[in-house]
């Protein structure tokens, strides 16, 4: 059944294309969010502007909970409340008798509960944005304005570096390709990536990876890897990963792949929350997708990008599972019809 | 709320889920209101489209239909609108004094729906357990003990009240829920906070019959909202039972957890009989995939696929519901939707034990792009009690919101107007107990379509019957011992009714026993499901 008769379209949109899941690719401004936990010290206030590379906050790479007595000489005074923060030289924490600066989190007994760690990093800003609201012991929210590239996933911390494409949309990046030539970059690495990459691009210095898709046992890699890096003793360069798509391989989508090529030599920044590559450069022109452009996001065809043709009703589809489906045209001058959700569209 | 009967205009009728957004329009046609055009899209879609599809395909279907409504001039945006939501499951913190004392409390909190992260003084730092409370994902603070805190929880409850007294001064926003002998150290939390209304002293996890259902009851309570479309199909449910004189079951399978819901006709005296259980652990994917969800979604798959694999698939699927539903995709997806179903039912012995219900209604969108007899196994699958009863599904996805409607008499007409609409018939299941294996078991004759139809019975097997929809057939069984269906016997005429999956005669275990090898399981599981992947052949269908 066709049931194109009667569609009103969306103003600038073929018939039907309503229909299709939208992918935004730019989004602008940005509202981020910087996770603190208690005993980070956050070093910045609300509605204050900061640029890159400003100190955002302090944060415990070993933190713990100490306790302080009430009848301890510098414990905290009746005013006190958890949250607030507090130092002393001549605390009983450590075997110096020092706890150094530390967060209130509670008290009981006569002995207050403090958030304390000898090893702190130093969390800079990887944009230029306001501060929204500091809570310690929550987050930073900020707010970037700026341009972003939205990702779907990110791990690691939010870093900051020189975009460089290292294989392209389809591709791959064997491990053999990271050197430290590359130290201080953002790396676009194609459709996936393996654990050994990722393990030496750190260990290379790189930033950042952007990648179409990271299955699940390099997640499962990344994060351990970052919970290594947090015991260890000596400072650690922050490094992040960013997904544009998922698990699944499937190469990155065009009008993305053109956004990071037009990026490619500038700097940019990378948040973890929301999943984001911000672009701080106002005067990079960034390439607009054709609105008519569709890309396979899932099923047989996953990858394939094409141009609307159109609804072409309810279809049945391998086992019996009736779909509402659309009709796309290849460069090959196929056409393929395929179920709506499989398809995205960009704006 | 709007008075929806009354009003002369027809009515759009949107479940906005977190994945779904299903549309349907109800219109006065004759002395009642019909069922006319139902969709369904991924959420994505913004509603508007969703509505202007579904107009326009009603629309191409029957013009003069549509020009008879008495539709507003801009029907999509001044029309009238029943609205429900199915949100995302909050995440409620855990927190007990000791690792004993929270098993009792987790199993309570799996069945109210919320998402958990547990935490215990005994165990963890009191930094990380700060930092679980403050995460801004964290909804609500559930703390417990038992009613008579034992000995090795008294140390620690001071320790914790503390914590969460200090907790509260930076997060007015969360509500907390004391547990048990938690609740005598309220007015510790409220000295730090004395203008909170948000802090609720409970019973136990061992309170109430079953044990922690007082509990359970506070924490479901706790934020919910009226709109919500799992708490509208409960009602319904209720309402469903009443307007149908039968026990219905409802089972729901959703993105953001799972639902089942019992009722009858209520005993004189008594408002309503409903039990209904929530659980986000019985979402088509759970938020957290862990080894648990791979465990139990390998159980039932039908393809070989190793661990990783299935992983990343499922984190797709989590991520896009919707896509690849065909084919591959959507063996996955009911694989992945026996497992929450197992899981629910699992979770719900207490409505297990209720009589055996006439009617199981499968909703939500987990069920939305199976074939109708697939979804029929699939319920015989896990559902697994000796009885025969009908299924039926909330194709158009109109319970949940109708449920949400104020005026008990308003929703309950509404129901009654719709119900042959809104119930698509996917079949009938004869699940007989008490078979003994390797002996033929007998057969039936099903009477009441072209002519009568004998199928020899198996244990261990199915026996499927073509019984399309709108027809009431005559079954009769005869087994050559005694079995239990309904009442125990050798001899049993049921009546059934037809639909798209027709009649299902199923012979297995009950409870149905797998084989531990994963071969074997794959092999046996799609033995099962692979004729049904197609059409029945009145439709037309082949493989």
């Amino acid at each position: 059944m066709i049931i194109e008769a009667g569609v009103r379209p969306a103003p600038g949109l073929a018939p039907g294309l309503e229909l299709v899941p939208v992918r935004t690719v730019i989004a602008a401004p940005i509202d981020g969010f910087l996770r603190l936990r208690p005993g980070d010290r956050p070093l910045v206030t609300a509605g204050e502007a900061f640029s890159v590379g400003a100190a955002l906050a302090d944060a415990l790479r070993d933190g713990e909970t100490r306790e302080v007595a009430r009848a301890d000489p510098a414990a905290p005074g009746p005013d006190a409340r958890p949250g607030d923060r507090w130092s002393s030289l001549v605390g009983e924490g450590r075997p110096d008798g020092d706890v150094g600066s530390a967060e209130l989190l509670y008290e009981v007994a006569g002995r207050w509960r403090v958030a304390a760690g000898d090893l702190v990093d130093r969390v800079e800003a990887p944009v230029s944005g306001i501060v929204r609201d500091v809570r310690p012991g929550v987050g930073i929210r900020i707010t970037v304005p700026a341009r972003g590239l939205p990702g779907t996933e990110a791990l690691g911390s939010p870093v900051r570096g020189r975009l460089e494409i290292a294989a392209p949309a389809g591709g791959e990046l064997r491990a053999g390709a990271m050197d430290v030539g590359r130290r201080g970059t953002v790396l676009v690495v194609g459709a996936r990536v393996d654990a050994e990459v990722l393990t030496r691009a750190r260990a290379m210095g790189v930033r950042g990876i952007v990648v179409g898709s990271l299955a699940s046992k390099e997640r499962r890699d990344v994060l351990a890897s970052d919970e290594r890096q947090a015991a260890a003793r000596h400072r650690i360069e922050p490094f992040g990963v960013l997904v544009l798509d998922g698990s699944l391989r499937r190469p990155i989508a065009t009008p993305l792949m053109d956004v990071l090529r037009a990026l490619a030599g500038r700097e940019v920044g990378m948040l973890i929350d929301p999943p984001t590559l911000v672009i701080d450069d106002p005067e990079v022109a960034l390439p607009t997708p054709s609105p008519e452009l569709v890309r396979i996001r899932s099923g047989p065809h996953a990858g394939i990008e094409g141009r609307w043709l159109g609804l072409a009703g309810v279809r049945r589809f391998a086992a019996g599972v009736h779909l509402e489906a659309g009709r796309v045209a290849l460069a090959d001058g196929t056409t393929l019809t395929v179920a709506l959700a499989d398809l995205e569209r960009f704006q | 709320m709007k008075p929806v009967i009354r009003d002369p205009h027809p009515l759009f009728i949107v479940d906005r889920g977190s994945a779904t957004t299903a549309a349907a329009l109800v219109a006065r046609v004759d002395d009642r209101r019909r069922l006319l055009a139902s969709i369904a899209a991924p959420a994505s879609i913004p509603v508007d489209a969703v509505l202007e599809h579904l107009v326009a395909t009603l629309r191409s279907a029957d013009p003069d239909l549509l020009s008879n409504l008495r539709f507003p001039a801009d029907p999509i945006t001044s029309g009238v609108r029943l609205e429900a939501v199915s949100r995302p499951p909050r995440t409620i913190a855990v927190l007990t004094a000791t690792v004993r004392g929270h098993a009792a409390l987790a199993s309570v909190v799996a069945r109210s729906g919320w998402n958990q992260v547990g935490a215990t003084i005994e165990q963890d730092d009191p930094r990380s357990v700060a930092a679980r409370l403050l995460d801004p994902a964290v909804s609500a603070v559930l703390a417990g003990a038992d009613q008579r805190a034992g000995a090795d929880e008294r140390g620690g409850l001071a320790d914790l009240s503390a914590l969460i007294a200090a907790v509260a001064t930076r997060r007015p926003d969360l509500p907390i829920v004391l547990a048990g002998a938690m609740a005598n150290h309220e007015s510790v939390i409220r000295g730090t906070s004395p203008d909170r209304v948000d802090v609720l002293p409970a019973p136990d996890a061992r309170s109430g019959t079953p044990p922690g259902e007082h509990l359970r009851e506070i924490l479901v309570g706790v934020g919910r909202r009226d709109d919500d479309a799992r708490w509208g199909l409960a009602r319904s449910t209720e309402l469903l039972a009443s307007v149908l004189d039968r026990r219905v079951e409802l089972l729901e399978v959703g993105m953001s957890g799972g639902l089942r819901a019992a009722a009858s006709v209520p005993a004189a005296g008594r408002p309503y009989d409903l039990a209904a259980i929530t659980s986000a652990g019985a979402a088509l994917v759970p938020a957290r995939i862990d080894e648990e969800t791979i465990d139990r979604v390998a159980t039932w798959s039908t393809e070989h696929v190793d661990r990783h694999r299935l992983r990343d698939r499922l984190h797709e699927l989590r991520a896009h519901p919707w896509a690849d539903a065909a084919g591959d995709g959507a063996r996955l997806r009911m694989a992945a939707l026996h497992a929450a179903l197992a899981h629910l039912i699992e979770l719900t012995p207490d409505l297990s034990a209720r009589p055996s219900p006439d009617l199981i209604v499968v909703a939500g969108g987990a069920w939305a792009v199976a074939p109708a007899p697939i979804i029929a196994l699939a319920v015989a699958d896990v559902v697994r009690r000796p009885a025969a009863v009908q299924v039926a599904h909330d194709h158009a996805r109109i319970l949940g919101a109708i449920g949400t409607i104020a005026d008990r008499a308003e929703a309950q007409a509404l129901i009654a107007d719709l119900v042959d609409d809104m119930l698509a018939p996917l079949g009938s299941v004869v699940i007989p107990g008490g078979l003994r294996t390797g002996l033929p078991a007998g057969s039936v004759v099903v009477s009441g379509s072209d002519r009568p139809a004998r199928v020899e019975l198996v244990p261990g097997g199915l026996a499927f019957v073509d019984l399309p929809p709108g027809i009431v057939a005559t079954a009769d069984f005869e087994f050559r011992g005694p079995v239990v269906l309904g009442a125990s016997g050798r001899r049993f005429q049921v009546e059934l009714a037809g639909g798209l999956g027709g009649l299902l005669v199923d012979l297995r275990d009950i409870p149905l026993r797998l084989p531990d090898r994963q071969d074997l399981r794959r092999e046996l599981l799609a033995g099962w499901q692979d004729p049904l992947w197609q059409e029945p052949a009145w439709l037309g269908g082949g493989p």
